[in-house]
């Protein structure tokens, strides 16, 4: 490896690191916290990650399943997740 | 006999003549009222039947950006100084309509194509098959966006972007997208989020005076790149996540001189999002490095020999945006405030050296959600250090300032 991204990888290695040690520390069950988690909450906080949150008259029932799928695969969201936020828009 | 019981008599004597005939009506009358609900009925079900989801499920999104561009170019070399001024409509950096067809087979399947028309020619986003296995991996193939960094994947659509250009040097270092096969997921773990995208694709190609261009459909090489990224949120209320980005892989056609030769791409990316009421603060990031292991490349002055650089690129930026999103005031709450700054290194000697330093701002009204107006001011400044040896106009600066007005809209 070259010298010149040491640094880089020093951080990425620190990133991991950090991350690993965290994730020993709490555990890897989900917590109670975050299982709590209501659709509106998630979609709150899923979807300002990168855009504007999107209000439930949108798109249709049918149409949030789809968009659901579309935006799983882009934000990394878990079943649970998706499926929360999908039921608080369709309604 | 009593006159009483003579009538009860007479009575049912002409009840029972006249019963067929009340009873042909009155079944009749039933037949009538009940085939007429009937139809009724049958209509509203096969109406409920056309509106009922099936398993497959098609809809249209996408995206379109429209505006203008005004831009003064000052360009200094050797104590000479020359300047070009351009506007364009239809630019706005630049106009773009890309429509999003998504077909959906029940909760399984998710086909995905985004044709795009940008920049005057019409090319292809991605097309691409998705399959949701379970919680935490998601399999795709076809024509991906790779996982490196975050802006190409998830921030770069107009009606995202808080400015109307994108970063220097991000969307072009590495190309984003490729033919390939694809396993990403997220996964939960305490408080925390892990995720992960991992993709195998044709990769890159190596070109003689040292550049890299997308392989295509068809791989120029046996090797195949991987590109994968890990994103971390370590906060319960995933507002910051941090990932780091690799792409690796041969880089030079089979047989050629540039046989050996790997291209290694690294970046590391930040998005914090955080409500301070009554504003929203957005920051973004991305650095991106790029190495390419092959340093002798064909002059192009005389092809018959080799010249040699060190092939090493860098870009990134650092942006932040705030909106007060949580006024009371229907007007002001519209309002985004952006500014970045970004760079963009390219090698030293190389006949495209230069260093660029891009500083940007913005302000920008949302009209909805998914549609705003950005009013973004560019400027930057780009020094040559291309080789002098090879006739580059080494130590030429180039000052840049642009103006835009942007539209962009979700479909």
């Amino acid at each position: 490896m070259k010298y010149k991204n040491n640094h880089l990888f020093i951080t990425i290695s620190a990133i991991l690191f950090l991350g690993a040690i965290m994730t020993t520390i709490e555990g890897c069950a989900v917590s109670a916290k975050i299982t709590a988690k209501t659709g509106v909450q998630l979609w709150s906080e899923n979807c300002q990650r990168c855009h504007n949150t999107p209000p439930p008259n949108t798109f249709s029932p049918e149409q949030w399943e789809t968009i659901g799928l579309h935006m799983q695969s882009r934000a990394l969201l878990t079943d649970i997740e998706r499926n929360k936020i999908i039921d608080f828009l369709q309604q | 006999m009593k006159p009483m019981y003579k009538l009860t008599v007479i009575l049912q004597v002409i009840y029972w003549l006249i019963w067929p005939t009340l009873y042909a009506g009155a079944q009749d009358s039933t037949a009538t009222v009940d085939s007429a609900l009937l139809d009724r009925i049958t209509a509203l079900e096969k109406q409920a039947a056309y509106k009922k989801p099936g398993e497959e499920h098609f809809m249209v999104a996408g995206l379109a950006t429209f505006g203008f561009a005004s831009n003064r170019t000052t360009t200094t070399f050797n104590g000479v100084k020359s300047v070009s001024k351009t506007s364009n409509l239809g630019d706005g950096d630049h106009y773009e309509f890309s429509p999003l067809f998504l077909w959906r087979h029940g909760n399984k399947f998710l086909l995905e194509f985004e044709p795009s028309f940008a920049d005057g020619q019409v090319g292809v986003n991605w097309a691409d098959i998705s399959y949701f296995v379970t919680s935490g991996l998601i399999i795709r193939g076809g024509y991906l966006v790779l996982p490196f960094g975050t802006y190409s994947k998830r921030l770069a659509a107009g009606w995202i972007d808080k400015l109307a250009t994108d970063p220097i040097g991000v969307t072009d270092l590495p190309p984003t997208s490729d033919y390939g096969v694809e396993v990403e997921g997220g996964i939960q773990a305490g408080i925390m989020k892990w995720s992960y995208d991992i993709a195998l694709s044709n990769g890159l190609q190596l070109l003689p005076d040292g550049t890299i261009q997308s392989a295509g459909i068809t791989d120029n090489n046996k090797n195949k790149t991987l590109t994968a990224r890990i994103g971390w949120l370590p906060l319960a209320n995933s507002s910051l996540e941090l990932g780091a980005s690799i792409m690796t892989g041969k880089v030079g056609d089979a047989g050629s001189a540039f046989e050996a030769a790997r291209a290694s791409f690294y970046a590391l990316d930040i998005n914090y999002v955080e409500n301070v009421k009554p504003f929203q603060v957005n920051i973004k990031g991305q650095y991106n490095i790029a190495d390419i292991n092959h340093n002798n490349f064909v002059n192009p002055i005389d092809s018959t020999s080799t010249y040699t650089f060190n092939n090493h690129t860098t870009s990134g930026f650092i942006q932040a945006s705030i909106r007060p999103s949580f006024s009371p005031n229907k007007v002001f709450k519209n309002f985004e405030l952006a500014g970045r700054y970004g760079n963009f290194t390219t090698p030293a000697r190389s006949m495209w050296g230069a260093k660029q330093n891009a500083f940007t701002i913005g302000l920008n009204y949302w009209l909805t959600w998914r549609t705003v107006v950005k009013l973004t001011y560019e400027t930057i400044n780009s020094t040559n250090t291309t080789n002098k040896d090879l006739g580059g106009n080494t130590g030429e600066t180039i000052k840049s300032n642009s103006f835009y007005l942007q539209f962009a809209i979700q479909l």
